[in-house]
């Protein structure tokens, strides 16, 4: 479902000279299962995840997303995800139901369709109290699952989550995890990044560990732990990056 | 390009729009009070203080009065004038104990009697509008004075009067009412409306960009399947419409308080005036500010786009007013007339264009070309508005 050959991405800083942000990342997401990419700060993991959203355009190497290029086939691509990170803000005087009717509208649905699929989805996301009040006006955790209906409108095949929980309390990053679960076992394939290590732990099926741009180790946890000969994450994830 | 997404991101960007505070003074409420505002509240302020000043006692102070007793007689007669004794008139006249002092040359009135020639100084303050009143006033009351010792001395000669003036000047002025009319407002309009035809759109323009680059939903609306033509063509008719907005509210208000305006003018004593710009005028000079508005609303994405932050894009912005400011004000410049060189230079085209709509004198070739080669710079903005919208240097910089 995601599948990067090569993917590789140069900035440029005019005080830092050439920054190779990613670095010849080979990776494979399948569906049903979540794929983590743990890495520190700057460790490349939302450069990633935004070419992979056709956001940035790859330097060199390609990359397919539920089978179409995110190059040539951009438009096919984001039609196939949905992509949440801290960085994807919501529209402030705009209310909730309007906000995740206009991510639907744009995803081409029909107004018979969104109707249905936005009653759907207040009714799963419990957020019915708060449909017609404006987003600027909602708590943190509100706002999140505004987000999170933002993202599921269009009900993706591939979800590309960048740091979801990040600076979330518990109880609403407890409903993100849930709701992650809950899209892996719909046959979803998921793309999760952190570096919260227990995060990665209890959620994903493949792990890889991404640093200065490039993907230093892959594999279950399981295999990680053979390979290392450490059972913590913590541990394994530092004696990789070797930090 | 899909048009239904355009219009799906035009609609959405107008309501939110709507909701934004800021935006709703800029493009509404500043172009249809300002006016009124300016010429009511700042012309009755004005006309009040005015009239005040001339109804209030001018204190003078007397240097060598006693060298002219009847005409200062006569001039402390009514309330006009009000004697003050002062030891330093320049001290006075510096603390403003006294308005103006006068000082009058020795045996003023004795040397006149005799037929000779006498010499009065008045001492004021250039600088203080009452004290240059009380000159005036003084000035006057000097002359009449003079006037009636001019008419005795005739009298006494058996001269007529008339032999004074023997040219009688006669002015007629012959402009049709119509361009009397257009005169007093093609001054300023056309710049007022370039102006607010910015000031329309500089606030959604910077809060559709850096606003959203801030907010972190332009991230949001690149990962749907809309194209970034789409988003930038429907980013742009919101700007645009709410720069059109802005120039048809002024309009409407300033053409309203003007003919409100001069008939208060009337009554305060000058000529009547009637006021009506004909139809015509008004939809050309509508049709000329359209390729205007959309130049700026696309040079103002341009550059906000480029800012990280709301702040950031109004530091950028601010010098760009000053871009249009200057050329817009040739309005005011009574010598300068359209010419097909002018014709192509942006903003002071439209500036002078529209103060010959409102004339009454413009030529048919000048409004096409300067439609045209505005429009031309409005197409070349937008192009780079889009490749702006493209770079993600520019979508991402940090």
């Amino acid at each position: 479902m995601i599948v990067t050959t090569n993917l590789t991405k140069i900035f440029h800083d005019k005080k830092r000279g050439e920054i190779r942000a990613v670095d010849s990342v080979n990776i494979e997401c399948k569906p049903g299962r979540v794929y983590g990419l743990l890495g520190l700060n700057g460790a490349g993991k939302t450069t990633l995840m935004r070419i992979l959203s056709t956001i940035l355009k790859p330097t060199s190497g390609s990359a397919k997303v539920a089978g179409y290029d995110i190059i040539t086939e951009a438009e096919k691509v984001k039609e196939k995800i949905g992509f949440l990170s801290s960085d994807t803000g919501l529209y402030q005087r705009l209310t909730a139901e309007e906000t995740v009717s206009y991510f639907g509208r744009l995803n081409g649905m029909e107004q018979n369709m969104l109707t249905q699929r936005v009653e759907e989805i207040f009714d799963r996301f419990d957020m019915n109290q708060f449909r017609g009040r404006r987003v600027g006006k909602l708590s943190t955790g509100m706002k999140q699952k505004i987000s999170i209906a933002r993202t599921f409108i269009n009900d993706p095949e591939v979800l590309i989550l960048d740091e979801p929980t990040i600076g979330l309390d518990v109880v609403t990053s407890r409903s993100i995890i849930h709701f992650i679960k809950e899209s892996k076992q719909s046959g979803k394939c998921i793309l999760f990044s952190t570096h919260v290590m227990w995060e990665a732990q209890k959620l994903c099926d493949d792990i890889a560990i991404i640093h200065k741009g490039k993907i230093l180790e892959v594999g279950t946890l399981e295999q990680l732990q053979a390979k290392t000969g450490l059972a913590d994450l913590d541990d394994i994830f530092i004696k990789v990056v070797g930090e | 390009m899909n048009i239904r997404k355009v219009k799906i991101i035009y609609f959405k960007e107008i309501l939110e729009t709507l909701r934004d505070r800021r935006t709703l003074i800029s493009t509404i409420l500043i172009p249809i009070i300002l006016f009124p505002v300016l010429m009511f509240g700042m012309g009755a302020v004005v006309v009040m203080m005015m009239k005040k000043t001339e109804a209030e006692a001018t204190r003078i102070a007397l240097i060598g009065g006693e060298y002219a007793s009847s005409f200062v007689s006569t001039l402390l007669e009514g309330d006009d004038f009000q004697k003050v004794e002062v030891k330093d008139f320049e001290f006075a006249l510096k603390e403003k104990e006294i308005h103006a002092a006068i000082e009058f040359s020795s045996g003023f009135e004795e040397k006149l009697t005799l037929g000779e020639n006498s010499e009065a100084t008045i001492y004021y303050d250039g600088a203080e509008l009452r004290s240059s009143i009380a000159k005036e006033k003084l000035s006057g009351e000097l002359k009449d004075y003079q006037d009636s010792l001019v008419a005795e001395r005739l009298r006494e000669r058996n001269i007529e009067k008339s032999i004074l003036h023997p040219i009688e000047v006669k002015a007629e002025n012959l402009a049709p009412k119509e361009k009397m009319e257009g005169f007093m407002l093609s001054m300023f309009l056309p710049y007022v409306i370039v102006i607010l035809a910015m000031v329309g759109a500089m606030y959604p323009a910077i809060d559709l960009t850096a606003g959203e680059k801030e907010r972190g939903t332009l991230e949001t609306i690149l990962v749907t399947p809309v194209s970034r033509l789409d988003i930038a063509t429907g980013k742009f008719l919101t700007v645009l419409t709410a720069s059109l907005i802005t120039i048809v509210l002024s309009t409407a208000s300033m053409s309203l308080t003007a003919s409100l305006g001069f008939a208060r003018m009337g009554d305060l004593g000058s000529e009547q005036i009637s006021f009506a710009i004909k139809p015509l005028s008004i939809i050309l000079l509508l049709l000329l500010m359209l390729p205007l508005a959309a130049l700026f609303s696309s040079a103002l994405l341009s550059v906000s786009l480029f800012a990280k932050s709301y702040k950031e894009a109004q530091s950028y912005v601010s010098p760009l007013m000053f871009v249009v400011i200057l050329p817009a004000m040739v309005s005011f410049i009574p010598g300068i007339e359209l010419n097909w060189g002018l014709a192509f230079v942006p903003i002071v085209n439209i500036s002078l264009a529209s103060r010959e709509v409102l004339l009454g004198t413009f030529r048919w070739e000048f409004i096409a070309l300067i439609f045209v080669s505005t429009f031309i710079y409005a197409s070349f903005s937008i192009f780079v508005t889009k490749r702006l919208f493209e770079k993600e240097g520019v979508l991402f910089r940090t």
